[in-house]
């Protein structure tokens, strides 16, 4: 088979980061490529490269013998490239037939609709995606939307499919039936290139496997015969330090407590931790991190089971009480949710205890004792702005952390839930925020540690669980750790 | 970009010590407003030499019609209290990031509470028959804010149709009032009859102008109080920059929608009531025409600044106090005076939009 797309060496930094690092990726016609990488590793990048989205720095892109540079998503479409993007682009008022037809010079200035629809049942019939034409879009369930976009790759004559990460929102007969159009584009002849990290799929589908870590091409080998672990083992790397052993210390008591608790996006939990202990939560993003993080701090409700704190029951508890009651909350949604960018660094540290001293008196803000209460935290975690009165979106990604971090230890609390808590941040800032995390466990508190970067978890952690589709697929203790299993959880249900 | 500055009231940075407040996006921001009302005015100045007139004559008469004597003084005054009051109202709503627009059927359901208990207060009590009536106005426009908001969180309506829709409702519903219980028989118009000299709000001397202006003032500098040094307005500021930040720091979003709806229903009530005792004296059918709409105007063209909306509602009140002798004397249609006005929302708009 000739070969119909060769990216050779390509190169795409951000700043100082070498997002694809000389990565080599070859598609043949009637074959599927499954690209696997962990968050960060470079997928994205490299497809958005692929598409045009993103110039690259350096490397060289030849897809059907001709050389693609300096293109567009418009180009790449033109040279028969289609890329079916995790949310579907797709109006959801408008028809089947009119999402097929829109922005497509092929559907005529005047709408042959009759002829379209014709081509829509013919093809829909030839690769069993069972579509009616005139079916609203906004009607359909997620993986007949998904079939759209692939129809309108079909008929766009496409020849190179990207599809990324397309299972992670379907149902698992959905996601069967996809592997089965899949298979019959490959027996038309198409390329595709299926970007996941679920393991079991990736070799259940695909005919070669290329994994990415840090940018650079891991792995390369055909899906048949390769294994599972070696596999997972390319992805999240074994050649990094060991995590340091853990310190010999007495757990304290059980300080949080959750027992079949029930949310959207999280099908049963049960788990406990005690005071001067980390429980690192590590898992593809997701997969339901933002779900347990709010449901515990109370910004999502529980639908059933219980709650406790230091053996309060706080399932039903708003958030302000639960704040009062102990509970920290470092959210992973930094520029709008745990701080109001707009507002002044004092206003942001006092942003979760303006109802008690000494932000407040009776029902004004005491001005004084909250510029000097802002001075001593910005000096004791060093929050480097002009001046309490500085604006927060003025100040580093670091600084504004900081900020965070100052305002929910400060209070001491009982318990604490960082979320993806030095994402984003330089080594010096990631630093400190994980020393004052370890601080607070050390002084007794309960910490949950929620991060997609597997590193940071095993770093800080004394419990590491592995989340998955809003469960624990796993849970060990740091002495145990063993990171092809954690791999493995990290990559689907299979164990 | 204007450089942002603190949203705290901290004067001076390193001290800390003055009294005072800042305002949330700099001082750059009222120069470039106040450039926008002065490029609304060359465009006004434009279209009146279009039309013939001579545009340095037509201002001038504009300016004396508003200013040129205490009575004319006092007429720009009494235009200028319902804006404030109102404008006030719907600045706390915007900057808590809610779009209320209902002020003008606030407005004439405050003014018919005000007539009504007026016309129903007992003459035994009528030392007090002026507040009680003014506070019965401020409690329907609540009352008429409570029902958008009951609307609007009940049943998930946005509040932009919610108060929207329920303006036309509010009118209709004065005009049907005063066609039966508050109406005056054989008047040939829809208007009630005259409210009991008790109840009329005290004027000032020699200006004509009721005291409705000075309740305006005060209640602006109590908004500006409660938006910058009271932990309600901390929340309605919090609110109106991130809404999913205000959840995290623990508000109650629908009991603040649910306050400030009602504070704002309460002023625009409060001007109702106002122009019903201190002008009209009686309950009048479209007594309050466009003031509602107009307060959301004056409330932008002050930032959502309680403190500048003072001057913001001066400028609308004073241009149209001012059009009725510069239509008199130059024969410029005083309609003008509505051109600049749009005109000047128009450029305000342009020179202020949020650039996220």
């Amino acid at each position: 088979m000739p070969e119909l797309l060769e990216m050779r060496g390509i190169v795409r930094c951000f700043g100082a980061l070498r997002a694809n690092d000389g990565i080599d990726l070859d598609v043949r016609a009637g074959q599927i490529v499954g690209l696997l990488g962990e968050n960060g590793s470079g997928k994205s990048t490299l497809m958005k490269v692929l598409f045009g989205m993103l110039s690259c720095d350096s490397g060289k892109i030849i897809f059907r013998g001709r050389e693609l540079s300096g293109h567009r998503p418009r180009d790449a479409i033109a040279a028969g490239i289609a890329m079916i993007h995790q949310h579907f682009m797709l109006v959801d008022a408008m028809t089947v037939l009119e999402n097929v037809m829109l922005g497509w010079p092929a559907a005529g200035r005047v709408l042959r609709r009759a002829e379209m629809a014709d081509r829509i049942r013919q093809a829909s019939r030839r690769f069993g995606l069972d579509l009616d034409p005139s079916a609203r879009v906004g009607d359909l369930p997620l993986g007949r939307k998904q079939r759209v976009e692939i129809l309108k790759a079909i008929l766009r004559e496409a020849d190179l499919l990207i599809l990324d990460e397309p299972t992670s929102n379907l149902a698992p007969t959905e996601v069967a039936e996809l592997l089965k159009i899949l298979r019959s584009l490959r027996a038309e002849g198409k390329g595709i290139i299926f970007i996941s990290h679920k393991l079991p799929e990736v070799l259940e589908l695909c005919d070669d496997v290329v994994v990415l870590r840090d940018g650079r091409v891991t792995g390369h080998t055909p899906a048949a015969g390769a294994s599972r672990a070696r596999l997972a083992e390319m992805m999240v790397g074994r050649d990094i330090t060991a995590p340091h052993a853990p310190l010999p210390r007495t757990p304290g008591q059980v300080r949080l407590a959750l027992r079949n608790v029930i949310a959207s996006g999280l099908p049963s939990l049960s788990f406990e931790v005690r005071g001067g202990e980390i429980l690192g939560v590590a898992g593809v993003d997701g997969n339901g991190q933002i779900e347990l993080a709010e449901m515990l701090t109370g910004l999502r409700r529980a639908e059933s089971g219980t709650i406790l704190l230091d053996g309060v029951d706080v399932t039903r508890a708003p958030v302000a009480a639960r704040v009062r009651a102990g509970m920290a909350y470092m959210p992973a949604d930094r520029s709008s949710t745990a701080l109001v960018r707009n507002m002044s660094v004092a206003e942001n540290l006092m942003l979760r205890d303006s109802d008690r001293s000494p932000y407040v008196r009776g029902a004004l803000l005491a001005r004084q004792p909250l510029i000097a209460k802002a001075r001593e935290l910005m000096m004791e975690y060093d929050i480097r702005a002009p001046g309490p009165g500085a604006l927060v979106a003025r100040l580093s990604g670091g600084n504004q952390q900081k900020i965070v971090v100052a305002r929910e230890l400060d209070r001491a609390p009982a318990v604490l839930v960082a979320h993806q808590a030095a994402w984003g941040l330089d080594p010096g800032a990631t630093r400190f925020v994980l020393d004052r995390v370890i601080a607070l466990r050390d002084a007794g508190a309960a910490v949950l540690y929620i991060s997609s970067e597997l590193e940071e978890v095993l770093a800080i952690s004394d419990w590491i669980a592995v989340m998955t589709d809003g469960r624990f697929a796993g849970l060990v203790s740091r002495a145990e750790v063993d990171r092809g299993q954690i791999g493995l959880w990290m990559s689907g249900r299979a164990a | 970009m204007s450089e942002p500055t603190s949203s705290l009231p901290i004067a001076v940075p390193e001290q800390a010590r003055r009294v005072g407040f800042r305002l949330q996006r700099g001082d750059r921001l009222f120069v470039r407003i106040l450039l926008a009302v002065a490029l609304s005015m060359l465009c006004a100045g434009a279209l009146i030499a279009i039309s013939g007139h001579d545009p340095i004559a037509a201002f001038v008469a504009l300016v004396t019609g508003a200013v040129g004597s205490p009575h004319q003084i006092g007429a720009a005054l009494n235009r200028t209290t319902p804006y404030l009051l109102a404008g006030g109202g719907v600045a706390m709503c915007f900057r808590a990031g809610i779009i209320n627009i209902g002020a003008e059927g606030q407005i004439a359901i405050g003014g018919m509470g005000t007539a009504a208990v007026a016309l129903a207060w007992p003459s035994e009590l009528a030392g007090v028959a002026a507040v009680a009536a003014l506070l019965g106005g401020a409690a329907a426009g609540a009352v008429w804010a409570g029902v958008a908001t009951a609307i609007h969180l009940g049943r998930r309506v946005h509040e932009v149709l919610a108060t929207l829709l329920l303006n036309f409702v509010a009118l209709l519903l004065v005009q049907q009032v005063l066609a039966g219980p508050l109406g005056e028989f054989g008047a040939g118009f829809l208007q009630s009859p005259l409210l009991p000299p008790e109840a009329w709000l005290p004027r000032i001397p020699h200006f004509n102008a009721h005291v409705g202006f000075l309740i305006a003032t005060v209640a602006a500098a109590a908004l500006s109080f409660t938006l910058w040094r009271m932990r309600f307005g901390f929340a309605l500021r919090v609110a109106g920059n991130s809404r999913p930040a205000a959840t995290y720091a623990g508000f109650a979003l629908p009991l603040l929608t649910w306050r400030v709806m009602l504070l704002a229903g309460a002023l625009a009530g409060l001007a109702g009531g106002i122009e019903v005792l201190g002008l009209h004296r009686r309950l009048i059918e479209g007594f309050s025409l466009g003031f509602g709409f107009k307060a959301v105007t004056v409330a932008l063209l002050g930032a959502l600044e309680p403190l500048a909306i003072v001057p913001a509602a001066l400028f609308v009140g004073l241009l149209e106090a001012g059009s009725l002798s510069m239509q008199r004397q130059i024969g410029v249609p005083s309609a003008l005076v509505v051109v600049i006005e749009g005109l000047t929302m128009l450029f305000v708009l342009a020179a202020t939009v949020r650039r996220l």
